[in-house]
């Protein structure tokens, strides 16, 4: 009788500790499972990075003959605008003398609206200030549609 | 990655924390009666429905290549939360069993529908006449239990309005602010330092949080008040981005605690208590200061579980369920489930991020961010951090209508992550 007791008083004991170890165990697993998920996205998410660092626009949909089809290469910087002294010319009285530019900040391209008074669209929606640009997105300015892909 | 390993966790505490329990009992010599656990076949058929649910959820969850991470998270809070009542109030067991029965079936339901049920998203101010119905029905036929008048009895089962209020509230705020984000965003007024627009883009944003006001004096239901104004806020900032916002709704706030302080007596004794429990332990601050104790006693591995005393705290299987735990199974424990629920926050939010549509983003993030702020709200109040407030913790506490909402919650979450996948 007094050992049935014992075993039971030690099963008990095993069985309360091993519910705590087990919770613990189940926390340090889940936490290490969603890091090791973060890390491999992060690893994809850097390779295309270091293999390109060039960009491109393309010109989608334009009025003018001189642009459709065309193709803006770019590393650095690239300017649009009506002025001249743009890269990306678009004579049209909707679009600004300096209108926008797209740059390169850290490893990603950011577009930035130089106060254009008919907006720059990225996706369709109008642009405030700075964005950071997705491969794939389409920039309109006045009636010209780009392509930013790198 | 599929995590059915993870799966059986729960299960396992579970099974771990009953036959401790029914050993307990042959110990000591006790006999099964009705105060007491029942016979173990009593519960077997729920578990066994509750087994059954979980992997056909999580069949759909694969099936639809939905977040595998979730679901094991809330049954560890759900199990934990389970063993801990059969500690605690043996009685209830059955009632929760069959509540979180009802819960899953219910979220199984939301999943399957979630295509038609996504399209409330299009009708704001629907949803918004909607919530503050919701609300107000307890103003008008609201029982009082445990003294906030908050509880609606329809014969055998009472729910709680606002449980089910607060997830119209937030598809209403999701639908509204997507679409005003930019008028909300464009700054009209410069009053000190705080941009704000035209009074007409931000009065149902003020409905809102007079309504929590409201709420807090009449129903006398701080918990929910200090939820519903802290969603509504953070739901403000997260879709503008405007920290205006939050400094109007602490001004507001602010303005509303004291006002309330210097006006009413049920506040000001919340209040009192949290600055000096010990000015009357025995009295007015009872509560507060056994759960103190009783976080005390536990210390960093607890006494063991099933040898605490926190049957001294009144109401300990709701509010203070938390108390309960951490006395028996440590402090470790007790931050266990907190990492548990920042990992699902985390889920959410890194979720929310990658959805495109506005809308849809928002109230992921919303789903996320209520669940934590809940349990920020009833974690803080029985640690002390803040005034005690009423709510249940999210997916441990008894209570059906808590259970069958947070399940609610859980499963617009996962279905939101679906999303991600289309891109």
């Amino acid at each position: 009788m007094q050992g049935a007791a014992m075993a039971i008083k030690v099963v008990r004991v095993v069985l309360e500790y091993g519910m705590l170890l087990w919770l613990i165990y189940f926390t340090v697993s889940l936490s290490r499972r969603m890091f090791g998920e973060v890390k491999q996205e992060l690893k994809q998410q850097h390779k295309p990075v270091v293999k390109q660092n060039e960009a491109l626009l393309t010109v989608v949909e334009a009025g003018e003959e001189e642009l459709q089809g065309r193709r803006f290469a770019f590393q650095e910087e690239i300017t649009i605008g009506r002025g001249a002294e743009n890269d990306v010319r678009i004579p049209e009285n909707f679009v600004s003398h300096r209108h926008a530019t797209i740059f390169l900040h850290g490893a990603q391209y950011v577009i930035e609206d130089l106060g254009s008074v008919n907006h720059t669209y990225v996706n369709g929606q109008p642009l405030e200030g700075r964005a950071y640009l997705k491969p794939g997105d389409e920039i309109r300015v006045g009636m010209v549609t780009l392509r930013f892909e790198r | 990655m599929k995590n059915w390993g993870l799966l059986t966790a729960p299960l396992g505490i579970f099974l771990c924390g009953m036959s401790v329990l029914y050993l307990k009992m042959q110990g000591a010599m006790q006999k099964v009666t009705n105060t007491t656990l029942q016979d173990p076949w009593v519960y077997v058929p729920y578990l066994l429905v509750a087994v059954f649910l979980t992997i056909v959820i999580q069949m759909v969850v694969i099936r639809r290549h939905l977040d595998t991470f979730i679901l094991p998270i809330i049954l560890m809070l759900v199990s934990i939360g389970l063993v801990e009542i059969a500690r605690l109030k043996p009685v209830l067991l059955l009632r929760q069993m069959q509540w979180l029965c009802i819960a899953m079936l219910v979220m199984f339901i939301v999943i399957r529908l979630w295509p038609k049920i996504k399209r409330m998203l299009n009708y704001p101010y629907l949803l918004g006449i909607g919530c503050v119905f919701l609300l107000g029905l307890p103003l008008l036929f609201g029982t009082e239990i445990g003294g906030s008048k908050n509880w609606l009895v329809l014969g055998p089962v009472s729910l709680q309005p606002s449980e089910f209020g607060k997830i119209i509230l937030l598809f209403f705020l999701a639908s509204y602010l997507s679409d005003h984000r930019r008028v909300l965003t464009l700054p009209a007024h410069k009053f000190l330092f705080l941009r704000l627009p035209p009074l007409r883009f931000i009065a149902p944003l003020i409905c809102i949080w007079g309504l929590a006001v409201l709420m807090f004096v009449v129903e006398k239901d701080l918990g929910s008040a200090l939820l519903f104004f802290g969603m509504a806020v953070l739901m403000t900032y997260m879709s503008t981005g405007s920290k205006s916002y939050v400094f109007l709704a602490m001004a507001f706030m602010g303005i509303a605690a004291a006002a309330s302080y210097a006006m009413f007596g049920h506040v000001r004794v919340r209040f009192d208590i949290w600055l000096d429990p010990w000015a009357d332990p025995n009295g007015m601050a009872y509560q507060v200061v056994q759960s103190l104790f009783a976080i005390g006693t536990g210390g960093l591995w607890g006494t063991g579980f099933g040898f605490g005393h926190p049957g001294f705290i009144p109401e300990v299987h709701t509010d203070f369920i938390f108390s309960a735990i951490v006395e028996e199974m440590g402090l470790t424990a007790g931050l266990m489930l907190i990492i548990c629920y920042a990992l699902l926050f985390w889920r959410g939010i890194k979720g929310a991020l990658k959805l495109k549509n506005a809308s849809e983003a928002l109230l992921m993030a919303g789903c996320a961010v209520l669940i934590l702020l809940q349990m920020f709200i009833i974690i803080a109040g029985v640690t002390k951090f803040l005034p005690l407030t009423g709510i249940t913790l999210p997916f441990v506490s008894y209570g059906g209508s808590s259970m069958v909402s947070s399940f609610i919650l859980l499963a617009m979450l996962l279905s939101l992550t679906k999303e991600q996948k289309n891109v």
